[in-house]
């Protein structure tokens, strides 16, 4: 269980955790979606005590992280990949970390098997890629037996067949009654892996729900709908019990009732229809909208910086 | 609510046993990381062969002044020479000059690497409270640099023993002075690692570390051993003497203490104090600043 209260953290002028307030319970996978830069790591750094929060608390099985007496009983942390010295092996890394709660050097075959890094175990953590990296990081999370789990982008640069793993051993943890916390930009890995999801955006929570009532919300349907009398129609709508809002274009977006029944009023009303279209937003449209206004490096900013050095190139090109 | 009662495992196999963080289960981690790296054990050994390497150089060149005697005066003339007191043990301790510079750098990288590879995130992880970390790293080199000092002192005396006795230069044992110069090697260069430690942890870059390290206990010194020759005004020698190389290699020297410089102890005591100043601001900073 992790409990957020308020929590922020500010870096400069820079708010990158605002005011968050959140509950993470045992027994199942809560995602943790933002777009990058959202302050997903900032507040899982804070749980774990490495940030220090500017206000607010946060605790972790009813204790600020730091206060408990043995720490990687209670949260296991995968925060980065390679979080570890690369002049050491796999098995060196493991065993000082065992060391500092007395985990037996059997423990530390143990994870390694459970992490597949049996045949890298005596090579050193330099020449490892991201993936193994990665499977690093998920063995030092899993050494103490933790009540807790924080995986922060734990699928960033694995392969498929890890990819899987991930997943299946997060549900397989989960099932246990331990608390699993996991971090994604990817919205399919959280709706694949996750039962709970926790929506970040600049810092700020913008859902708190179930990955079923986000599926649902999702796939709510609209109605696409035009006509030169655009004002008697979204009248005759709104008696029917719709929701009507007016798009840029002219045209409206009917929510509540399906293209039949649009027709069937338009018809009734004597309106005249240009554009009837049934539109299904899918889930990484719900996300995208949820965080449109939260993205912190737009894409759109860097097609259109992308445009104008076409066009300077190509200005300069005719030039010569 | 303890770790040990917890019983849901991992993985099939038996319930894992995890016991509570203590001081000396995290020296024990500490001192699997200092091991497990290939460039501070080689650091160690560099530094012990080159102690006793200079030693066996300065034992021959006192063979070799003893029977010239134009060289014997010019060397009794150095000044520097005649600070650090002629003896058999300045022969056998000469190595520290350099061996600050080894340790030094040894006892800041032993920081500077976490935070440089990410390391210290892991650390913290498993040690949140953070001070334990700091003060079982503290406990680890400054051992290592007791151990290795003064094992490579032993060997240098063994080594020099003939030399320096055809040269009527013995290190007498039973001198109290000679004495506390041999253990003040080895206190001295134990005191550098703790300053050096100390110096990591605030600035936590390596590069940083090392250059801010060689300014204080090389660059310095050598820069105030010519204005301290040049200028007569009394400030100069106050910060001279101050400094904290020069002021806690009077620990090492023998003989009669020169106007510009401390007493051993005093001296001594100068570095001391400047280790634990910053060894206190180090040990706050670390506590409050993000990992």
């Amino acid at each position: 269980m992790i409990e957020a209260h308020g929590l922020t953290k500010r870096y400069g002028p820079k708010l990158a955790v605002d005011d968050v307030t959140f509950t993470v319970q045992p027994g199942i996978v809560t995602g943790f979606l933002g777009p990058n830069g959202a302050g997903k790591s900032t507040t899982m750094r804070m749980i774990m005590g490495l940030d220090r929060p500017t206000a607010g608390t946060v605790t972790v099985n009813g204790r600020p992280y730091a206060q408990h007496r043995a720490p990687l009983a209670e949260v296991g942390a995968l925060l980065e990949a390679k979080a570890a010295h690369p002049g050491r092996t796999a098995r060196q890394h493991l065993q000082a970390l065992a060391a500092t709660h007395a985990i037996a050097p059997a423990r530390v075959d143990e994870v390694i098997e459970l992490t597949g890094l049996g045949s890298v175990a005596r090579k050193r953590v330099g020449g490892f890629s991201l993936g193994m990296g990665q499977r690093l990081g998920v063995a030092v999370a899993l050494l103490g037996d933790p009540r807790t789990l924080i995986l922060d982008e734990p699928v960033n640069g694995l392969d498929p067949e890890g990819v899987l793993w991930v997943r299946n051993l997060a549900k397989y943890l989960a099932s246990q009654g331990r608390t699993v916390f996991l971090s994604s930009h990817l919205m399919s890995e959280v709706a694949l892996t996750a039962d709970h999801v926790l929506v970040i955006g600049k810092g700020r929570i913008l859902a708190d729900m179930t990955v079923q009532d986000l599926l649902d919300g999702a796939s709510a349907r609209t109605v696409r709908v035009r006509s030169p009398q655009s004002g008697v129609l979204a009248e005759a709508l709104r008696r029917e019990g719709a929701e009507v809002t007016a798009g840029d274009d002219g045209a409206l977006e009917v929510a509540g009732v399906d293209a039949a029944r649009v027709g069937e009023t338009a018809a009734a009303a004597g309106v005249v229809l240009h554009e009837l279209t049934p539109t299904v937003s899918t889930l990484e449209e719900a996300y995208m909208e949820l965080t449109a206004d939260a993205v912190e490096y737009r894409s759109e900013d860097l097609a259109e910086e992308m445009a104008e050095d076409v066009a300077a190139a190509t200005a300069e090109g005719g030039s010569r | 609510m303890t770790a040990t009662e917890q019983t849901a495992p991992a993985t099939a196999a038996p319930a894992v046993t995890v016991h509570r963080v203590t001081f000396t289960r995290v020296l024990r981690a500490e001192w699997v990381k200092f091991r497990t790296l290939r460039s501070t054990i080689w650091t160690v050994v560099v530094t012990a062969v080159v102690m006793v390497g200079f030693a066996l150089m300065m034992a021959s060149l006192m063979r070799l002044a003893a029977d010239t005697p134009e060289m014997a005066e010019g060397m009794s003339q150095d000044p520097a020479m005649q600070a650090a007191g002629m003896s058999g043990t300045f022969v056998i301790t000469l190595g520290y000059s350099f061996g600050q510079l080894a340790v030094a750098v040894l006892a800041a990288l032993i920081v500077t690497n976490e935070y440089s590879t990410g390391m210290i995130r892991s650390t913290f992880a498993a040690v949140p409270r953070r001070l334990p970390a700091l003060w079982a790293k503290l406990v680890v080199i400054v051992v290592t640099v007791v151990v290795v000092i003064s094992v490579a002192l032993a060997i240098a005396y063994v080594v020099t023993l003939p030399i320096l006795d055809a040269a009527d230069l013995p290190v007498d044992l039973s001198d109290p002075e000679q004495l506390r110069a041999l253990g003040g090697c080895v206190l001295y260069l134990a005191t550098v690692a703790a300053f050096a430690l100390a110096v990591g942890t605030l600035m936590r870059h390596s590069a940083g570390a090392i250059f801010t390290l060689v300014a204080i206990f090389f660059v310095l010194p050598l820069i105030f051993s010519i204005v301290v020759g040049a200028s007569d005004a009394a400030w100069t020698d106050w910060v001279n003497k101050l400094l904290p190389s020069v002021a806690g290699e009077r620990v090492i020297s023998t003989g009669p203490t020169p106007d510009t410089l401390l007493e051993p102890w005093v001296g001594y005591g100068v570095l001391a104090g400047y280790t634990v100043v910053l060894l206190a601001v180090a040990a706050v900073t670390l506590k409050r600043r993000d990992a």
